[in-house]
């Protein structure tokens, strides 16, 4: 049985951030605006026409895929849509298909949305027996890849307390996927163009290097072979020289977790990462790492539903100022583990989204490379939760990134300031002269 | 694999990066332009091409942006392309007798190191004359000039760096702030670096300069008539030396006593003399009596060859071993500079350079000796003191022929103060591993080493005219 948090005692304590959702928009519907209606069904999900079903196609069974249905929003927004959940039978909204166009309904008013389908790669296997879908799981335009199940807090006193995933990666045949099994998943859903970004993550290990050394050889193979941009999830290493050979080996794009800023409930809720990291740690660690990475690539978690909107807030000041981007995503508690605080409603977090995208735009920190991401809304996407009504820079931005050239432009441009930025020290002993 | 992240703005990183990319653009570009235009008056179509090939090779050997080897390499493949010579006269010249005089002496000099010869030698002399800080410190520089008489300076620098750093460390001198720990670095620089230059094996720059005279002209040096007109150079400036030193640097510590202990527990490590020391030393002993006596009649190359032939027959050094010693890069970088020199020389090229330049400037003889030797201790601070001998030689010979000059004359103002680089690191490996040390700064060596640059350029230049008559050498 597990240790339940109660995060409700801070829920009055911290100021709410100030409103600037449309009250007329709301009043009506969230429909229309595209990042409302994405934490709307993030936070409920869909109920789904019976007729929509067969063209929807879900992950049905799939290995290590999460249910739900991935559909685009308007402005080319994607969202993973929770549908098979006990909770989504209450859902307001309906998923509908008509004619093979869908659109989702809330009884009042209907919006057109497209369906993104699931990989094909997702029902085949590597060379090795494995479901690619247990390897590399697709969101929006990026595969998020855990190479090792393995994380030493799991099944410990110290596990993060909202931990859902299975990481004990000690049991079981594939415990740690080779480099060609990793590599074969990113070359097939390259051949799908579902791998513009690869994500790699670790779990906790006992180590100086926060995971990279183990990463290593991951992140080379897929940089020798593939032209893709690289985002690493680690742990912050002991040593700053870490953060510079992270970098430095190829990764475009590294976050260091913090999930909870408030201090007294990342104690509680983290032990493992308060005791042997500690949260000083993570700030000194992201607040360097903005000094090497390129703006806009240093990314931290916090997990909204975790703790008050308003400590969530001062988070998102804390680590906009220090050059990092924060990544919102919703928490949904897994059975065992209701840590959340109630009640978690878009009109409670929707205003926490608007304050991301001021602080992300305030602090002159570049949007373009958190972007087309599923399961969490962006901050570029909850410019709609703002007054700003324009299509900024940033979007016209973004929308060359997502073309095919944007792309090859982006990874060019990434490895040519690679290029630029390290040097090796062994290289500054090699004398032209002979 | 340590890394350091630049984190300089990104526009001046590209620049300074791309900065080596504009500038060879730019030569390419400048290279196409002088082969496209019509040859001016008295140059031939031929010496318009040497001329482009080479500025680009002068360009890459002063800025470094591609090794000085790799730019002979380039000369080598421009020439017969750019239809300057044959392609069976360019490859010709590779043989040319210096090429394989160096790399006879590379091999040699890679025997006496490998055998234990040369570190015995140098740690006896210093255990037997360094009986006081005095006494050590002009141990160490007569020592490195002595040794440098006979193999490369490069090496005797190399040789002689651990003993001395082990000698500063046993005295515990604060690096950077003992006088006399830079007194004992720049002695060991210093007396390479005047060693170097008393005959052709302390360094590959001398016999580069007789490859190009022979290869462009009828004349030649011998061993021994080289050493006769540098002679009293390297005198003087030995004691000169000795003196700036004494002056610049005034020994601040009193007794020496770890430091005769490090040479003695040093000497009592080697053991005995073994086999090969003495094979080795032997060979080495009848190669220099075989240079000095038959070298105008069998020639260098030849007596170099036949010594290595002679370690190999009785196994003294295997050719794993030699292999280290053996500096391709330089082989090839002396191998490109002759065919350069060559192609500038039989294309007119050198001479219509000779004319166009220096010419307007020297009046006489005497003033192409002293703007020679000026431009040559200048450009060797900065540069490879072989590139300065590629670079200078063909204008050089050219303007000879201007003057009607002995050839041999302008070889020499050249030759000699190449080596006397004696201000930055950059100037000489001998430099570079004293600085390495942390016991002399630039700035200490850049203050001393501008005193005797001047002083060299003064010597030279009176040697040049007073003495080199009386052994013949007349312009």
């Amino acid at each position: 049985m597990k240790k339940h948090v109660n995060c409700r005692r801070h829920g009055a304590a911290i100021d709410a951030p100030r409103r600037t959702i449309d009250p007329d928009n709301m009043e009506k519907s969230y429909l229309q605006n595209p990042a409302l209606l994405k934490i709307e069904l993030m936070l409920r999900g869909t109920r789904v026409d019976p007729g929509a079903w067969d063209a929807v196609g879900t992950s049905g069974d799939l290995e290590g895929v999460a249910d739900g249905i991935d559909i685009e929003l308007s402005h080319k927004t994607p969202v993973n849509v929770p549908c098979k959940e006990d909770f989504t039978r209450n859902s307001p909204y309906l998923l509908k298909s008509e004619g093979g166009r869908f659109h989702i309904t809330d009884g009042r008013d209907r919006v057109e949305v497209g369906i993104i389908r699931k990989p094909r790669f997702y029902t085949r296997k590597t060379t090795t027996g494995i479901p690619f879908s247990r390897i590399g799981v697709v969101h929006g335009s990026y595969v998020a890849i855990t190479p090792s199940k393995r994380c030493d807090f799991f099944n410990s006193d110290v596990e993060c307390r909202f931990c859902a995933m299975d990481l004990d990666g000690s049991t079981g045949p594939s415990a740690t996927y080779s480099v060609d099994e990793v590599l074969e998943t990113v070359e097939a859903a390259h051949r799908e163009d579902r791998a513009n970004s690869i994500y790699l993550s670790i779990g906790f290990s006992d180590g100086p290097d926060g995971g990279v050394e183990f990463l290593k050889p991951y992140i080379r193979a897929i940089k020798k072979h593939f032209n893709s941009l690289l985002a690493v999830e680690a742990l912050p290493p002991e040593d700053n020289g870490w953060i510079d050979e992270t970098y430095a080996i190829g990764v475009d794009s590294v976050l260091y977790n913090l999930e909870i800023y408030d201090r007294e409930l990342f104690d509680t809720i983290c032990p493992g990462r308060a005791r042997l990291i500690g949260r000083d740690r993570y700030v000194e660690a992201l607040r360097y790492a903005a000094t090497v990475f390129p703006n806009g690539t240093v990314a931290s978690h916090l997990l909204v539903g975790l703790e008050p909107p308003g400590s969530t807030v001062m988070g998102i000041d804390l680590l906009t100022s220090i050059g990092v981007i924060p990544i919102l995503p919703i928490y949904r508690p897994s059975a065992g583990k209701a840590v959340r605080i109630e009640p978690l409603t878009t009109e409670v977090i929707a205003p926490v989204y608007g304050h991301l995208y001021r602080a992300v735009k305030k602090n002159g920190i570049s949007m373009n490379w958190v972007r087309d991401i599923s399961i969490i809304t962006t901050p570029l996407e909850a410019r709609f939760l703002t007054k700003e009504k324009k299509e900024g820079l940033d979007a016209a931005i973004q929308s060359i990134y997502n073309t095919k050239i944007g792309l090859k432009a982006a990874w060019g441009l990434a490895t040519l300031r690679r290029k630029l930025r390290v040097r090796k020290t062994e290289e500054s002993l090699d004398h032209p002269d002979i | 694999m340590p890394v350091e992240i630049d984190r300089r703005p990104l526009w001046l990183l590209l620049l300074v990066k791309g900065t080596r990319l504009l500038l060879l653009l730019s030569l390419a570009l400048l290279f196409w332009f002088i082969v496209a235009i019509d040859p001016p008056q008295g140059l031939s179509p031929a010496g318009k091409n040497a001329i482009a090939i080479f500025i680009v090779c002068l360009s890459l050997w002063i800025t470094n942006l591609i090794p000085l080897a790799v730019t002979s390499i380039l000369a080598i493949i421009m020439v017969p392309l750019f239809g300057v010579l044959t392609e069976k006269e360019t490859y010709s010249l590779f043989g040319n007798e210096a090429v394989f005089f160096i790399l006879g002496a590379f091999i040699l000099a890679g025997a006496v190191m490998r055998s234990g010869l040369g570190s015995r030698v140098a740690t006896m002399i210093m255990k037997r004359f360094g009986g006081s800080s005095t006494g050590l410190a002009r141990s160490i520089f007569l020592l490195a000039a002595v040794l440098s008489f006979f193999i490369s300076e490069h090496a005797v620098a190399a040789m002689l760096f651990p003993m001395v750093l082990e000698i500063a460390k046993a005295l515990k001198l604060r690096p950077g702030k003992s006088n006399y720990g830079k007194l004992l670095f720049i002695s060991l620089a210093w007396g390479c670096i005047i060693g170097g230059v008393a005959t052709f094996l302390g360094g590959a720059r001398v016999p580069l300069a007789v490859g190009i005279l022979r290869e462009t002209s009828d004349k030649s040096i011998d061993f021994l008539d080289y050493s006769l007109a540098v002679l009293p150079v390297v005198v003087i400036m030995l004691t000169v030396g000795y003196f700036v030193l004494a002056r610049l640097f005034p020994v601040d510590i009193e007794g020496i006593e770890e430091a005769q202990e490090v040479l003695l527990k040093k000497l009592q490590g080697m053991g005995k003399v073994s086999y090969n020391e003495y094979a080795v030393g032997i060979i080495m002993g009848l190669t220099f009596l075989a240079w000095f006596f038959l070298g105008r009649a069998l020639g260098l190359a030849l007596i170099a060859l036949a010594s290595v032939v002679t370690l190999f027959v009785f196994k003294l050094v295997r050719w794993r071993d030699i292999e280290e010693y053996v500096n391709w890069g330089i082989i090839l970088m002396y191998g490109g500079a002759i065919i350069l020199g060559s192609a500038l020389d039989k294309s007119g090229a050198a001479r219509w350079m000779a004319d166009m330049t220096i010419q307007n400037w020297a009046e006489t003889p005497l003033m192409v000796v002293a703007l020679f030797s000026l431009a040559t201790l200048i450009l060797t601070e900065g540069m490879s003191n072989a590139a300065v001998i590629a670079v200078l030689m063909p204008v050089g010979i050219g303007m000879s022929g201007s003057f009607g000059m002995d050839p041999v004359i302008v070889t020499l103002a050249i030759a000699i103060p190449a080596g006397l680089a004696f201000a930055l690191p950059m100037s000489t490996p001998a430099n570079a591993i004293a600085v390495s040390s942390n016991y002399v700064n630039v700035k200490d060596m850049a203050r001393a080493g501008i005193i005797m640059s001047i002083t060299s350029w003064i010597v030279f230049n009176l040697v040049a005219r007073f003495y080199w008559p009386i052994i013949g050498l007349k312009f």
